[in-house]
């Protein structure tokens, strides 16, 4: 894994943003936010990501069309959806289709961040 | 995919055994096939942890929401999914059946928790001339009774009209929903900065939204009939009527915005703004409290021409603070009813005989006495007609309604009464009540009381640090359990009520809407206590009988014996339903016993069966891939030493010291370098076993035969592994079974840098005894375990017991206490029918432990809980 791969946040709404990236910020973990599926995948195309913590109701497209876009163009990127609310079967739809992990908010950050060392072990564990 | 189609190229080209397939490959496959393993267990822990989680909150007697309900369950299906998908990673895609059966049950639940109460729908306003009963699931009970009542010729309503359920559809639509659920999903429940905060901007995407056009210009034409109906530039009053309120003894009592004199300009605003009141913080947290969903209430709004009240009250037709009542009970107050409704007005109070001719029993006039400061100077009270005419119609209402009436009215200035609501009295609860006591009445020895006096505005004992809260800054402040002093009992306090443990208030009466909600709650309420502001300091602890109207210095264990146990707050709630009903696909275990015949994925009914199938599952597909590839049979090695029994290890990653010969059959405890098999092994070896029970050698090994030939009776793993004991290896994980007669064990850990994964599991069955027998030393170990903060189930003679989310060296010590007893707890075949010797047992047993732990290099006895 590269020294220099980032976390991405897609939320669309700017308070969670700014909490969550406080959160990481103080743990030195690098990161961008992107305000939804579109600057999501901009960031995708001229940045290094290898963990998305993503929203699933979002203006536009939403959180699960815009898995399978990021997929995509990096098949190996690990999403972790974080959202504030779903049917129960969404979350199985998610998981069916590739996420690493499917959370409601609100969500302990300590058991976040040990999610995204999860999915970043699965990742490293892929390319050897 | 690319995990499956290795495993199967390595399956076809295992079966016979190539020897193309180097070594190297088959140690990769292998650690993929761990991998999936561990996180199928990561994933087994965190569905079972939910699941108890669950189960907690169903049983706590507290209330709970729907967004934490929704987020557990949400937990427990996203984990069993990832639980399936490892597994059949694991085993080639064998239980394929399992994904159908989870998918099922995920559909299932869904739709027991997305249930949309049935909806009906018609014109978008109705003349209150065209409502009656029938048209409550439009108009919402309020309006449907008073448009009922209107028709009969002794009651005058006002005039006016309903907003109807389906014009509020069709103005709030999915997406304002979408946006409401969102932020109400992600509410802190404990945070009251924000759950003020959440429910200002949930009402605000109400007010913002346009009225859909179709919508505001009815709402128009309709008032302009009342104004040809009156005069123009008739001002109306804009009342709340809800839907789905209909459970017995939830009153929903002043939750909703009403607004009054507003005339044609300010009628749209007016209306969403009552719309948007279902999710002002009263409403939303009484809800809350109760058990009701969003959805399960919908808004419907009744506009009514405003009487020009001269004096307005509340009537009860039958007293609701005496059990066997004889009395009509009127609260009144000069102009609008509304100040007696809120709580916030002195009232007079009169008891009026139900019998003809309706004579006054008792009078306490207390305009004028109170110390509010937004009464009017001229006080008006009602005549002996007036009072007359009011119990007439009561007991009118009463008839028509066939129940006691809580009747909202006022009298306008030509004397005429009109009815402004009628609605059920919640039921009364029983309780054993003195004849109201004279204030401060020694009920008990003691230091007597420093405070008396004032309105019992609902009856209790309670004890609590004072927190006084005359501002929306304290409210947010207010601490869990505390009483609440106020000036004023206005119902804007409601959210409080949930937090606080008694209310104590210098105004106000029994009338208001804090009272009735306070008796529901079963929280202790003071109201009118004259010095109540200025004499009650925060932080001061007090005992509240509100009953014997007293407030007492400190905590009164002397008063406090004679509470009454608090109601299940959430009995019969539509939240409470559904989750009995989601229980029932989730916690219930019908596959026990893996040696039974039906133990297999087809019948997986539950949540709790498929975790368990797939753990059990993921087990023996670790055991069988040791046996069908890399490790053939002679790949469990022998420990050797001076260990009592036989102790057989299987690697399956970085188990043993580097440097190892893999040919080796037998290993000593020096070349395991697994952490959680030395933390069980120095448990083990900690203390001489005492050798097999006191029965000859003979009758033993005749025990281990039958249940060899017996395996029904004996739970767990295929049976090539019976009577063996046997470690699974990794450098941070260890499954130990032991096997022995007809006990099983079972101690599965994994210690990881990572919290989440980070567990302790310990199952035990069985034991050559009958069953009481058994269940009895399940017991014994369960209280020991207990005592070492694991988190213990017991069914009869299976036991559970869990530690989870812990860091090292505590996993370590558990670890240390389970190979302790899975030894030691042999020894108790026998004696179990002998209550002096389990006594002596658990002695013993905590002794050696006490001990064995205190040998520790670090010498630390962690215990993060109580005894």
């Amino acid at each position: 894994m590269n020294e220099k791969t980032k976390l991405m946040l897609v939320d669309d709404e700017p308070d969670f943003l700014e909490i969550i990236g406080k959160f990481f910020s103080r743990r030195k973990i690098a990161f961008e936010t992107a305000n939804g599926c579109l600057e999501a995948l901009d960031w995708l195309a001229r940045d290094l990501f290898d963990v998305v913590i993503m929203d699933i109701s979002m203006p536009g497209l939403d959180g699960f069309k815009c898995m399978s876009e990021m997929k995509k163009v990096q098949p190996e990127i690990e999403i972790i959806f974080l959202t504030g609310h779903a049917s129960l079967n969404t979350g199985i739809t998610c998981m069916k289709h590739g996420a690493f992990d499917y959370c409601l908010k609100p969500i302990d950050f300590a058991e976040l961040f040990e999610k995204i060392v999860l999915a970043r072990r699965k990742i490293s564990g892929k390319t050897p | 995919m690319a995990m499956r189609r290795i495993l199967s190229f390595l399956k076809q080209s295992l079966s016979p055994p190539q020897p193309s397939v180097s070594p190297e490959a088959l140690r990769n496959a292998f650690k993929r096939r761990y991998e999936h393993f561990r996180g199928l267990l990561t994933a087994n822990n965190n569905a079972l942890q939910a699941m108890a989680d669950l189960e907690k909150i169903y049983y706590s007697g507290e209330s709970y929401r729907m967004a934490a309900i929704h987020s557990k369950i949400t937990t427990i299906l996203v984990n069993v999914y990832k639980m399936v998908r490892n597994l059949l990673e694991m085993s080639d895609g064998k239980y394929a059946e399992l994904q159908q059966k989870l998918e099922k049950i995920s559909s299932d639940l869904d739709e027991i928790i997305e249930k949309h109460p049935p909806c009906h729908e018609g014109p978008f306003i109705l003349p209150l001339t065209e409502v009656n009963l029938g048209a409550r699931n439009l108009v919402g009970d309020k309006m449907a009774r008073l448009g009922d009542i209107a028709p009969l010729s002794a009651i005058l309503v006002p005039q006016g009209f309903v907003v109807t359920a389906s014009a509020t559809r069709h103005f709030l639509t999915s997406r304002h929903i979408d946006e409401i659920n969102r932020k109400l999903q992600m509410l802190d429940p404990d945070d009251l900065d924000q759950f003020y905060k959440t429910c200002a901007e949930m009402q605000k995407i109400v007010t913002d939204s346009p009225l859909p056009p179709d919508l505001e210009e009815l709402l128009h034409v309709h008032y302009r009939r009342l104004e040809q109906a009156t005069h123009p530039g008739c001002l109306v009053a804009l009342r709340s009527s809800a839907l789905g309120e209909d459970s017995t003894g939830v009153s929903f009592a002043g939750l909703y915005r009403t607004a009054l004199n507003v005339d044609g300009e300010k009628l749209c605003r007016a209306y969403k703004k009552i719309i948007a009141s279902k999710y002002g913080p009263k409403a939303t947290s009484y809800r809350r409290k109760r058990g009701y969903r969003h959805l399960d209430i919908e808004m419907c709004v009744g506009c009514m021409v405003m009487v020009d009240a001269l004096v307005s009250g509340v009537t009860y037709s039958m007293d609701p603070s005496a059990e066997k009542s004889t009395a009509i009970r009127i609260n009144a107050a000069s102009g609008i009813a509304r100040g007696v409704v809120d709580g916030t007005t002195a009232t007079d109070l009169f008891l009026i005989s139900r019998e003809k001719p309706f004579p006054l029993v008792h009078k306490e006039l207390r305009q004028g006495l109170s110390t509010s400061a937004n009464q009017e100077a001229m006080t008006v009270s009602l005549t002996d007609a007036q009072l007359r005419k009011l119990a007439e119609t009561a007991l009118l209402l009463e008839n028509h309604f066939g129940e006691p009436q809580d009747i909202e009215w006022s009298f306008d200035r030509q004397g005429r009464l009109f009815i402004l609501q009628s609605r059920p009295i919640p039921p009364h609860k029983t309780q054993e009540k003195q004849e109201a006591p004279a204030p401060g009445y020694p009920r008990e020895i003691g230091e007597p009381p420093f405070l008396v006096g004032g309105i019992c505005a609902s009856d209790g004992y309670a004890c609590g640090e004072i927190f006084r809260v005359d501002s929306p800054e304290e409210l947010r402040k207010f601490p869990q359990g505390a009483v609440l002093v106020l000036h004023h009992p206005s119902p804007e306090w409601a959210p409080l009520l949930g937090r606080a443990s008694a209310v104590i208030a210098e105004n106000g009466t029994e009338a208001g809407h804090l009272a009735t909600i306070a008796r529901e709650f079963g929280i202790p309420a003071l109201f009118s206590l004259p010095r109540a502001m200025s004499t009650l300091e925060n932080g001061q602890v007090i005992t509240v009988d509100s009953g014997g109207r007293a407030i007492y210095r400190g905590s009164r264990k002397d008063l406090l014996r004679k509470q009454r146990v608090r109601k299940d707050i959430m009995a019969g709630s539509p939240v409470q339903r559904i989750l009995t009903m989601a229980m029932q696909h989730i916690t219930p275990l019908n596959l026990n016993d893996p040696a039974a015949s039906h133990f297999k994925s087809s019948w997986c009914e539950t949540l709790h069966d498929i975790t368990r199938f797939c753990h059990e599952k993921s087990v023996s597909e670790m055991f069988n891939f040791g046996q069908e590839h890399h490790f053939d049979k002679g790949s469990a090695k022998q420990l050797i030493g001076e260990a009592a029994l036989e102790w057989w290890v299987i690697d399956l990653a970085d188990g043993f010291r580097k440097g190892l010969d893999e040919k080796t059959t037998t290993v000593r405890i020096e070349d395991i370098v697994s952490l959680p098999m030395l933390a069980i092994w120095k448990g083990i070896s900690a203390f001489p076993w005492d050798g097999p029970p006191p029965i000859s050698a003979r009758g033993f090994g005749s025990i281990i035969l039958q249940s060899a030939m017996r395996p029904d009776l004996d739970p767990t793993v295929p049976s090539g592994l019976t009577t063996k004991n046997y470690f699974l290896i990794s450098e941070n994980f260890c499954n130990l079974s032991v096997r022995l007669g007809y006990h099983y064990a079972m101690i599965e850990t994994y210690m990881s840098d990572l919290l989440t994964e980070s567990y302790v599991t310990f199952r035990f069955k069985g034991g050559a005894a009958d069953l009481r027998r058994k269940a009895v030393r399940a017991k014994l170990l369960a209280d020991i375990l207990q005592k070492f903060d694991f988190r213990v189930e017991l069914h009869s003679d299976a036991l559970l017991a869990r530690v989870k989310k812990k860091p090292r060296t505590y996993l370590e010590q558990r670890l240390q206490i389970l190979g302790y007893l899975t030894l030691h707890a042999r020894q108790l075949d026998m004696i179990m029918d002998q209550p002096q010797a389990v006594e002596q047992y658990r002695e013993k047993f905590l002794a050696d432990i006490k001990l064995m732990l205190s040998r520790n290099s670090t010498a630390t006895f962690e215990k993060s809980g109580h005894e």
